[in-house]
């Protein structure tokens, strides 16, 4: 029986966009990864008590009820591999977690909600493969997911508001974390953010951020990077230094930290892959990075094919759960019925998510990825994790192959062409190449298997 | 509080819980690899730890390329290091 709306991912978005479309008398398929709703921000959170109106708690209260009520088929440990147009709708593959990869099904639907999220971003550096360096959302997933710390003496570094959250995280379950290591000058830089911070409701979080850092003495290390990761068989030290307003290191302030877990990322990429297979209209966000075009009902530019939270671009849960909203009312008015929110609340989202974004906007400002970084890879060090590809092979392919994009960089040595299909070396390639990162990162965001599937599974579709 | 498991790593048995995935399993035990690399021959533990970079695979009952981050541990996982791509084991 076909759904009259498919909504991939349950995270914040999906679960606002679901308990709008459910309400509404729309039959909803939800769809997620992961053994739990509640996406990388609130994990498998219980239905908490506390919330009301359209908050997290609340909504995520009315989803628990409308799963039973309403029926809302909830599917986890499910990946979405294909999405693609069928006359006025979509056909919907999936395949189950990696115990049943082979376990594959095909939905349709009327209308879609690509509410997939993003995954840390990346930049290589010296020793970077070392097991013990992890993104920080991993170490976040790894604490508010599974209550297991990333190690004994933690290193949290990269840039961005989200260090202080990963490190507030681990310090709340009792996490030993030795510093935060942010390489870009906040104070300096980011006064227009601190301006538009109480206007996006902001200031509760990130004062509850720093008291924990404060009352933990966890040291805020501004204009430094991790500029190494040493050990053998696995991470026994970083080495930190100062660096310039290009990142660049500073000679002589060099230091030596034992730890056994690195926590990094230097900012998000947005999961794109299902709106790129059905040829949704790319833009690059205000990151630099690859997002989801939308229209203020949270529309692509494919028709019934709507888009909310991280995929439109990196903004945030509160932005991602007013984005829910409005695109579950534009998935609702897409199957002819009448959404159930008031046209005040629906206007009132509207305003809500041009505020949150001129915040993320004023964030991402505030937190830029500087070009000092390449300094630090040497030959040695991989850009390519899964092929094993050295940044000496790919600055090679453009010096001695004359290589002038990323997909030949690709087809020269392998990166970019093994199992995570180039999601974290993609942004590196380009920056190392100095590549146009616009046009490399729409040409090469073309994924048509958005997760491995058994050939066998396909072939045995009916 | 979780149910207790019990799984085996490269043969030795260790506690876990339920709802834990398997690689927050094994660094609760202080294991932070479970993978050599084909061509280098590296070691490995999780990268995204989110499902997205591939580079947690592990051997779990005997299939091979199983993402650690993504996948609960259960009662009487036989889980291995993987060499390479996992299929000459």
């Amino acid at each position: 029986m076909p759904s009259d709306i498919v909504i991939v991912g349950g995270g914040v978005a999906g679960i606002a966009a679901a308990v709008v479309a459910a309400r509404s008398g729309c039959s909803v398929t939800l769809l997620d990864s992961g053994s739990a709703v509640g996406g990388q921000y609130y994990r498998g959170a219980k239905s908490p008590e506390s919330g009301s109106g359209l908050s997290y708690e609340a909504l995520r209260r009315a989803f628990d009820e409308l799963v039973v009520a309403r029926g809302i088929d909830r599917r986890l440990d499910t990946y979405v591999y294909s999405l693609a147009r069928r006359d006025s709708g979509f056909v919907v593959r999936t395949r189950g977690d990696d115990r049943h990869r082979g376990d594959v099904d095909v939905l349709e639907s009327r209308a879609v909600v690509i509410a997939t999220g993003a995954f840390d971003k990346q930049l290589p550096f010296p020793g970077w493969t070392l097991p013990g360096v992890m993104s920080g959302g991993g170490a976040q997933a790894l604490v508010k997911g599974s209550d297991v710390l990333p190690g004994q003496r933690i290193v949290v570094a990269g840039t961005g508001p989200f260090l202080l959250a990963v490190t507030y995280a681990l310090i709340s379950a009792g996490g030993n974390v030795i510093a935060v290591v942010e390489a870009n000058d906040p104070v300096g830089l980011a006064r227009h953010a601190w301006s538009v911070l109480p206007a996006a409701g902001k200031s509760a979080d990130l004062a509850k951020f720093v008291t924990a850092l404060a009352k933990k003495r966890v040291p805020y290390l501004r204009r430094h990077r991790v500029r190494r990761a040493s050990g053998t068989g696995h991470l026994e030290s970083v080495t930190i230094s100062r660096v310039d307003g290009d990142w660049r290191g500073i000679a002589g302030s060099e230091r030596i930290w034992e730890c056994d877990a690195l926590a990094i990322g230097y900012g998000f990429t947005a999961q794109t892959d299902l709106a790129g297979q059905v040829g949704a209209r790319m833009r690059i966000g205000s990151d630099g990075g690859l997002a989801v075009e939308v229209d203020e009902r949270q529309r692509t530019s494919v028709p019934a094919l709507m888009a909310a939270g991280e995929t439109t671009g990196i903004g945030g849960v509160d932005l991602a759960r007013m984005e829910g909203l409005i695109a579950g009312v534009a998935a609702v008015e897409q199957c002819g019925r009448q959404a159930a929110l008031s046209d005040a609340a629906i206007a009132r989202g509207m305003r809500d998510v041009l505020k949150l974004r001129r915040f993320a906007d004023a964030l991402h400002f505030a937190f830029p990825v500087r070009d000092g970084w390449r300094d630090d890879v040497d030959d040695q060090t991989l850009v390519c994790r899964c092929e094993e590809v050295s940044a000496s092979k790919v600055r090679g392919a453009v010096s001695d192959l004359g290589a002038r994009d990323a997909r030949s960089v690709k087809l020269l040595t392998r990166a970019g062409m093994g199992w995570c299909q180039g999601r974290i070396c993609a942004p590196a390639v380009d920056a190392l190449c100095r590549f146009d990162s616009a046009a490399s990162l729409i040409g090469g965001s073309y994924r048509p298997v958005a997760v491995p599937v058994p050939l066998g599974a396909i072939a045995a579709e009916s | 509080m979780s149910r207790e498991v019990v799984f085996r790593f490269d043969g030795a048995p260790y506690p876990g819980r339920d709802g834990q995935t398997i690689a927050a399993a094994l660094i609760d035990h202080g294991i932070l690899s479970w993978r050599r690399t084909r061509v280098d021959d590296q070691p490995r533990g999780i990268l995204c730890g989110i499902g997205v970079c591939f580079d947690c695979l592990i051997t779990v009952n005997g299939e091979p390329n199983v993402r650690a981050c993504m996948t609960g541990v259960e009662d009487g996982d036989d889980l291995r290091s993987q060499e390479g791509t996992g299929y000459a084991q």
